[in-house]
Formats: C-alpha cells, sequence, structure tokens
C-alpha cells in the first residue's frame, strides 16, 4: 500500500476523504462545534477558540479514531530531531534551522507563517486543523511500515 | 429494613511523583505488606486516601457517604498516557464497586479533563460520572454575584477562559441573573445577552469583577486589571501572568463551605490539608457527585463539555440544601463582606 500524503498549504484539497471525515468529527466533539465549522486551514487556537486543554481533548479522540498514540510534544519534537542543544532557540526565539525543522515539520503552513523573530511559545498559535491531519496521516504511515 | 446510605466517590491522582508514592502507601489491601509488585497487586497502587461522611436525616439511611480515591500517576502520566489514566480511573472505581454500590463518581483535577473530559469513563461504567463543571459554575456564579451587589458600579463582569464548558456556564448563569457580562473569546460570545471582546485583556478593561473560569491561567497580563478589581479565580495555574497589581484582588473562586454535619475523618483532615482546601472547606468539585447520590440522579450534572444551566441550578439547590455554602477565600479564610466591600 502507498504511503497516504501530507498536505502541503497550497493543497488542502488533497486531504483523504476518509481521514478528514474522522479528523474532523474529532474536532468537532472535542471543541463542542458542528462539523461544517470545522475546516482543515483553520487555525485552531484563533479560528476555533480552543483553549491548551482542547489540544489533550482532540488528542484524545484522534488516538481512538484511528488506534494510533499521539506523542506529546509530537510536532516540536520532531522538529528538533538532530538539532544539537542551543542551536534550536535562542533566548525563546526559534532559529533559521529551527525555522527551516518546523517548516519540514508543517508542511501544511504557508511559508510565509515561519518568519524569522518567531517566537517558540508562539508556535502552537500557528497549528492548524490540517497539522493534526497530517501528524495522524504520519503516524498511520509508520504503522503500516511497521 | 434499613435503607442504603447514597455513596459517592471522587478520584484524584498525583500531585507530584512524592505524592504518588504517598497515595501507593495508603493502599487498603494488603498488597504493600506482603511485597507484591504491581503485576500482582489488583490495586496497582490506587490508594484510597480518605472516607467522608455527610450526617442528614432527610436522606435515606441518615446520611450519604463518600471516598477519596487517589491514582498513582502524576501530572505529567495523566496527560502522557490518557489511556493509562482511564483505566486506572476504571479500575479504582471497580473495586471500590467490591465494597457496594456507588450511586456517582466524581473526577478532580486532571481526571476531569483527560479521556474526553469523562465521556470514555462514562461509557465503560455503570455508574454515572460527573466531572465538576456544574458545581465549578455555580460557585463562581454565586460568588461573582456577591461581589457585584456589594459594589457600587462595578462596571460588567468579565469572564477569561470563556470559551470552556464552565465559563460558557457561568456566562448563562450571570446573563440570567441579569448582570452585565462581557466574554474573551468569539466562543464564549455566543451566548445571549454576552458582550464579546477580543481577548482577556480587552474583556477586562473597566471590569469590576473579573472570573478566572478557564482550567489553565497564565493568560492575563495583570496590569490589564482595573484598578480594584477583585479576579474570582478558578485556573491553575492562576489566571495573571504575574503577581496581582496593588488594589486589585486574587481570591480562589471554587470553594464552599461544608456544614457542621461533614465528618471527614482522620485521614479526610489531612487530605482537606494536603489538597489545599483547609479547614472548613472543599472544593466545590468535590460536592457534585455528592449531590447527584443525595439528589438520587443518574445522569450526569457536566460531562465532556456539556455543562447546562439546568444541571448548575439543580446542583445549587442540592448542595445548598445540604448545607454547602460557596465562599470567596483568600489562601484558606472566607472573606467578609466588609472585606469585600473595599
Amino acid at each position: 500500500m502507498s504511503a497516504l500524503a501530507l498536505l502541503t498549504a497550497d493543497d488542502y484539497d488533497a486531504a483523504d476523504p476518509q481521514i478528514w471525515a474522522k479528523v474532523r468529527t474529532a474536532f468537532a466533539e472535542a471543541l463542542g462545534l458542528d462539523e461544517d465549522e470545522v475546516e482543515l486551514q483553520h487555525r485552531i487556537i484563533e479560528e476555533l477558540d480552543a483553549e491548551s486543554l482542547d489540544f489533550l481533548d482532540i488528542a484524545f479522540r484522534l488516538e481512538r479514531a484511528f488506534d494510533v498514540k499521539i506523542p506529546r510534544g509530537g510536532i516540536e519534537n520532531a522538529a528538533k530531531e538532530g538539532v544539537e542543544d542551543g542551536q534550536y532557540e535562542v533566548d525563546g526565539v526559534l532559529t533559521d534551522v529551527a525555522l527551516a525543522r518546523l517548516a519540514e515539520a508543517m508542511p501544511e503552513l504557508p511559508a510565509a507563517e515561519l518568519q524569522p523573530g518567531l517566537r517558540t511559545t508562539e508556535v502552537p498559535e500557528l497549528f492548524r486543523v490540517a497539522t493534526f491531519y497530517n501528524l495522524v496521516v504520519r503516524l498511520l504511515n509508520e504503522k503500516a511500515a511497521a | 429494613m434499613a435503607l442504603r446510605r447514597p455513596r459517592f466517590l471522587f478520584l484524584v491522582h498525583a500531585l507530584s511523583p512524592a505524592h504518588r508514592r504517598v497515595i501507593g502507601l495508603r493502599r487498603a489491601e494488603m498488597g504493600l505488606l506482603f511485597g507484591l509488585r504491581d503485576g500482582l497487586d489488583p490495586w496497582r497502587g490506587i490508594g484510597r486516601l480518605a472516607r467522608l461522611r455527610l450526617d442528614d436525616p432527610a436522606l435515606p439511611g441518615g446520611g450519604i457517604d463518600g471516598e477519596v480515591i487517589g491514582l498513582p500517576l502524576d501530572p505529567e502520566q495523566m496527560l502522557a498516557d490518557q489511556e493509562l489514566a482511564l483505566t486506572r480511573m476504571e479500575r479504582a472505581v471497580r473495586l471500590a464497586l467490591r465494597d457496594g454500590p456507588v450511586d456517582a463518581v466524581g473526577l478532580g483535577s486532571l481526571c476531569a479533563v483527560v479521556a474526553g473530559r469523562g465521556t470514555a469513563l462514562a461509557e465503560r461504567l455503570d455508574v454515572p460520572v460527573t466531572t465538576g463543571g456544574a458545581a465549578t459554575a455555580w460557585a463562581l456564579i454565586e460568588n461573582a454575584e456577591r461581589v457585584v451587589r456589594l459594589r457600587e458600579d462595578p462596571g460588567p463582569v468579565a469572564i477569561v477562559g470563556s470559551s470552556g464548558p464552565v465559563g460558557q456556564a457561568v456566562a448563562a448563569g450571570l446573563v440570567a441573573r441579569g448582570l452585565r457580562v462581557r466574554v474573551d473569546s468569539k466562543r464564549g460570545g455566543r451566548g445571549a445577552g454576552v458582550e464579546a471582546a477580543d481577548g482577556p485583556a480587552a474583556a477586562v478593561a473597566g471590569a469590576g469583577v473579573v472570573v478566572g473560569a478557564g482550567p489553565t491561567g497564565g493568560v492575563l497580563d495583570p496590569a490589564a486589571l482595573a484598578p480594584g478589581a477583585v479576579l474570582i479565580d478558578v485556573a491553575l495555574p492562576d489566571t495573571l501572568t504575574g503577581p496581582a497589581p496593588a488594589g486589585a484582588r486574587v481570591l480562589a473562586g471554587e470553594a464552599l463551605a461544608v456544614p457542621r454535619t461533614w465528618h471527614p475523618g482522620g485521614w479526610g483532615r489531612l487530605y482537606h490539608i494536603f489538597a489545599n482546601y483547609g479547614p472548613g472547606l472543599v472544593f466545590a468539585c468535590l460536592v457534585e457527585p455528592l449531590a447527584m447520590a443525595a439528589a438520587g440522579r443518574r445522569s450526569p450534572l457536566a460531562i465532556g463539555r456539556r455543562v447546562d444551566a439546568e444541571a448548575v441550578a439543580e446542583l445549587g439547590r442540592v448542595a445548598g440544601g445540604l448545607g454547602f455554602r460557596p465562599v470567596l477565600a483568600r489562601g484558606w479564610r472566607p472573606q467578609s463582606d466588609a472585606a469585600l466591600r473595599r
């Protein structure tokens, strides 16, 4: 079976319908929204008004829907992988290396959102519904390859 | 034939790795004495922390019994593996059921947050599960209204953390009582009669009473508070990102004074202090399963994201009828009307 494709910023329409339907349901249930209020491009904090603990609920519902385990800090950890201590951030500001790694880890984000000066604490504000779609796709691909 | 006393459980988790070991030592079964390891010990480190009792001749059997059960998982573990937390919560209830029927299960702290905010646990049990959200909302509504009534020209009541279920219930409850309410999010502002502001700082501008209703804080710059404002807070960590400015006050918003007929026992008294309640006070969420059991209610007062106005009102009727009373506390000290007027 071929690997599922990750979404990129310019092609959210490529989402797998079955995966997207489950992701959408998980978001709607966790945030108390109607399903048609959830779109892949939505910023989770700014546009869906999610609070920090909602991420926990979203992760739990996705884990159950797809029978996967979502690691805490998975996206940030992926970006940090192979980056030496002190090379990832300086005084809370992401380095160029970190920005490049985040761009790889989150291809669903428009490049303009990963600009120099971005702080580590601001990264969750960039998360979109598509970020979690891609996280699920990665985990499903890993599971299929195992 | 004597009527059976209603019985409730309240699940909590360890607050730190050291606390986790203490919970392990409070096991009621003999596994620890015999040196059994987790693989053989059915309790898996779950500890029965305190037995509680409320006497009330109007209740079946003359009162209600409760038990605080501690899970051997610290916050990091609760958040890292929600399935494990769910399994431990289910085990705790099933083991307690060996001693007799349970009428309601309440969830404390992160137990109320993980695994779909109580929904996954409720699916696994025949016992009603409730998150404590209705009781927390009731305490916040009563406390906010009390301060508003005591002050001249308090302005709107601002709600920070309004997108969550408790924040939404508090907004609805305060509007229903005729108060002017301003919230910090679009979602929180969906309710009728609620003003929506763009973020916490905008919401609290000019507000004499602020409710910190979010489960986690660290979202409001103290400088944004109006001079003399009272922040009624339930967030952990606190809603403010730093110390309150001079003249403003931060008060714990979910403390309930217990009636004279409340008997926490020796371990319960220690638990009051260990959980930072203070003597004579409990956090409102503890009273939610108690109220359900007392009322014989089978449907949860709060579960998932649902904290209905009807449930908040019923909780208030039952808990108030049993003698529990919301108080605004600073540390362990309830504040008087005179202190709140200043």
